[in-house]
């Protein structure tokens, strides 16, 4: 930070400038913010949210003043925000069941303040869930301040005319933005590194928006088609950034010598920047086999005898218990139009990882 | 499958005689001091001079030091052998042949299960260089009393017994190849050092898999007609045979194999009387457990084996027998069986129970364990790990042999190694294959 030769007290400003910009740019939100996770409840609440509930939900949450005053003033917010942090879990924990490190929210903090993969995932989903949440609630309409998607283009404005509406991702884009508080991003090599996750994050969001037609012509045809975009499931996009995640791309800073900024170069060999879409780290992941302050441990995890065992009990071998499942069967359908099961009782074997 | 009992093998003669132990007699007349039996001091001797034949276990360390002392009490007529016979010691003679004891017993503490020894090469015996000589049972390193006189019965099984815990320790090593503990011999008489010491599950797999290369070995043995006491297989057709194959030929004798096996890889347990509810007598059920799931493995796998002999090779007539499975797929199952090992502890009327009760009992087909396994990381004389500084690391992988979880954390050094290895092979009729040797350099990573 300090090069030698400069005088202290333009030394200590320097400091503090990047103190304040680090905390600023360690306050994101939901999987990769400050605040601790309680598992939130469901999806929205059929009821229409009153009026000043929203407020209260906004002062619950751990946000800067800036996010917080754009809270309190988009009543749909607190919900949303809500919505993006639930669907980020769900999707963190469902991309990485079979892996060492299944993002429990244990070691979370610790795991923050290094620059490991696991970190730039964290960034990417959570940024992606947000994007994802916030289209939707738009096209949904939960929120005061966006509607259906209205970029220019004929076609748009006939699916509104049709009773569809498409995923409005311009203003989700926009409005995360600003939310995040990335308009400058400083020299400092974590803070690139975490504008680029997140952007790879978004970027995967944009990439899956698809644009999906329906044929209301005569007796069904496709003679008039209404098209939309609409945005892919997130599981696809989870799909996408845990593939992210397995080609990710060890970084570390060098000047650019033409522009004499400094900017992120991949290792050695290549030479050449990690592209757009590839999401970077700085330091290599500890094994999370045993307890450590990054995560609880392999120890009693469950895991699948043939495939999954080996590699997540770390050799330690596993223990066998057997269960007691319930389950639908000898499923008939009654004329009309409900399906009758019974519940069959079955034992299988459950197995978890040895502690020790 | 359950291992038969043995009927061929005379129960009287198999077992140790007692009677000329040193332990039996506790108590010692003025006569039996001036003219002690001559038996009695050679197993004194045997064990003064060298330290590392047939020792016992620690249950009989108080017994032989109240030998000496009941001696010392009596006025102590220590005498080896080797001494001319005759002399009387006074006590300070005693004494000394007493804190020698207690020396040496630092440095060979308890029982190494050594009968692996006769895996390591046992051609430092002269007489074996002779063909067809066999060599003698007492100078064979590592047998228990009851394993001497097995040997002395069937001096001819004794080649194929070292044979068969080459192979199981051959099959132990390529099974841990990647991991910490990679199943290396220390040196030729305790082989694999104070590892087995402790109850773990490298150890139960260590048990398992000689017993089964044993069962291997002797009965591969039995059909080739190498040993006189046994032949071809009799075993019974098995009933899921289609009806219209012959079941016959010469299979492999897996009901002695597995009978000469439990008789003499068990007699060193069942010869040792351990307390209940102690440490020796928890080791000693897991063992005797160990190696029956071994032998078990091998009698699973063993199948029917068929040869198509009708009109011109055609499967009209179908011969079937009895054949051994190869051993690379014993220890694929009995690792399989490691990693399910469950963990035991002796409850308070001294069985062997499950540690934790709420996970599955394990069969007579699974491996147990009774105490956790050391650290494999770093070297420690007590424990007999060997650490893993120097150990080859594989850079990409996500398992155990990777560079993570192999070096411990400890990181590691890159070397480049010229590898030479064969290429551009050619086919010459007839019918050889003559290869070239390319050598290419690669990179290496190896544990600091």
């Amino acid at each position: 930070i300090c090069v030698g030769v400069l005088p202290r007290t333009a030394c200590i400003l320097r400091i503090i400038a990047l103190c304040i910009l680090l905390s600023h740019a360690a306050a994101y939100f939901g999987l990769t913010g400050r605040e601790p996770l309680v598992f939130l409840p469901g999806p929205f609440s059929n009821d229409a949210p009153t009026g000043k509930a929203h407020l209260k939900q906004c002062e619950q949450m751990t946000l800067t003043r800036r996010q917080k005053r754009l809270c309190r003033r988009e009543p749909g917010l607190a919900e949303t925000l809500r919505e993006s942090v639930r669907l980020s879990l769900l999707e963190c924990r469902y991309q990485f069941r079979n892996e060492r490190w299944n993002c429990s929210l244990d070691g979370r903090g610790s795991l923050l303040k290094k620059a490991f993969k696991e970190t730039a995932f964290l960034l990417a989903v959570s940024s992606a869930a947000l994007t994802h949440a916030l289209a939707k609630a738009c096209s949904s309409g939960r929120m005061e301040r966006c509607t259906c998607d209205d970029s220019p283009g004929i076609q748009h404005r006939e699916a509104w005319q049709w009773g569809v509406c498409g995923d409005n991702l311009k203003y989700s884009t926009k409005f995360l933005k600003k939310f995040l508080g990335q308009k400058r991003v400083s020299k400092d090599l974590r803070a690139q590194m975490e504008a680029h996750n997140i952007n790879v994050g978004t970027r995967a969001v944009k990439s899956g928006l698809k644009t999906t037609c329906k044929c209301h012509g005569v007796s069904g045809s496709c003679a008039v088609r209404t098209c939309w975009k609409q945005l892919s499931p997130f599981h696809d996009t989870g799909r996408l950034l845990k593939y992210r995640y397995d080609t990710a791309v060890k970084v570390l800073s060098v000047t650019n010598a033409a522009t004499g900024e400094t900017e992120l170069a991949g290792p050695r060999r290549h030479s050449q920047s990690p592209r757009t879409t590839d999401l970077v780290y700085l330091e290599d992941s500890p094994s999370f086999c045993r307890p450590s302050r990054y995560s609880p441990g392999t120890g009693g995890r469950s895991c699948a005898k043939d495939t999954s065992c080996q590699s997540l009990c770390c050799g330690r071998g596993y223990n066998t218990a057997m269960h007691l499942t319930s389950l639908s069967c000898h499923c008939q359908v009654r004329w009309c139009c409900h399906v009758e099961c019974q519940t069959c009782v079955r034992e299988e074997e459950r197995y978890t990882c040895k502690n020790a | 499958m359950v291992c038969g009992v043995d009927h061929r093998v005379d129960r009287s003669t198999a077992t140790l005689d007692t009677s000329r132990a040193p332990n039996r007699k506790t108590e010692f007349t003025l006569k039996d001091i001036l003219n002690p039996p001559e038996l009695h001091w050679n197993y004194w001797f045997d064990f003064v001079s060298t330290p590392e034949s047939g020792l016992s276990t620690t249950s009989d360390w108080p017994r032989l030091l109240i030998c000496g002392s009941m001696n010392l009490a009596m006025g102590c007529v220590c005498r080896p052998v080797s001494w001319p016979p005759g002399r009387i010691l006074d006590s300070r003679h005693c004494v000394f042949a007493v804190t020698l004891v207690m020396l040496l017993m630092q440095v060979v503490v308890v029982e190494t299960n050594t009968w692996w020894s006769l895996a390591m090469n046992p051609l430092l015996i002269p007489e074996a260089y002779i063909i067809g000589a066999q060599p003698l049972c007492s100078q064979l390193v590592g047998l228990s009393p009851g394993q001497k006189k097995l040997c002395q019965l069937y001096q001819d099984h004794m080649q194929y017994i070292g044979e068969g815990a080459k192979t199981g320790i051959r099959e132990c090593q390529y099974q841990f190849r990647h991991r910490r503990w990679n199943c290396s011999t220390v040196d030729n008489s305790s082989v694999f050092g104070r590892v087995m010491q402790i109850g773990s599950r490298e150890t139960a797999f260590m048990y398992a898999i000689s017993a089964a290369g044993v069962v291997n070995a002797v009965s591969r043995a039995c059909r080739e007609g190498e040993l006189n006491s046994c032949g071809c297989s009799r075993a019974a057709r098995p009933k899921d045979l289609p009806r219209d194959w012959l079941w016959g030929g010469c299979g492999d004798n897996l009901d002695y194999g597995c009978r000469f096996s439990k008789q003499f890889v068990d007699a060193r347990e069942r010869e040792k009387t351990p307390l209940k509810g102690s440490y020796e007598s928890a080791r000693k059920m897991m063992n005797l457990h160990n190696n029956e799931a071994g032998r078990r493995a091998v009698l699973e796998l063993a199948h029917a084996s068929c040869k198509c002999h009708g009109v011109s090779g055609s499967c009209s007539l179908k011969t079937c027998w009895l054949q051994l499975a190869d051993f690379r797929k014993v220890g694929d199952l009995l690792k399989e069986k490691y990693d399910s090992a469950a963990a035991m502890k002796l409850n308070s009327r001294g069985r062997m129970v499950q540690m934790h009760s709420k996970f599955n009992a394990p069969t007579g087909d699974d491996l147990v364990y009774i105490d956790p396994s050391p650290d494999y990381c770093l070297k420690n004389q007590s424990t007999g790990s060997l650490g893993t500084v120097g150990r080859l690391c594989n850079k990409t992988s996500e398992g155990m042999d990777g560079c993570e979880l192999m070096c411990c954390g400890r990181g590691y050094d890159q070397f480049k190694a010229e590898i030479v290895e064969r290429c551009h092979c050619k086919f010459h009729w007839c019918c050889y294959v003559k290869c070239k040797r390319c050598s290419k350099t690669v990179d290496q990573f190896v544990c600091k």
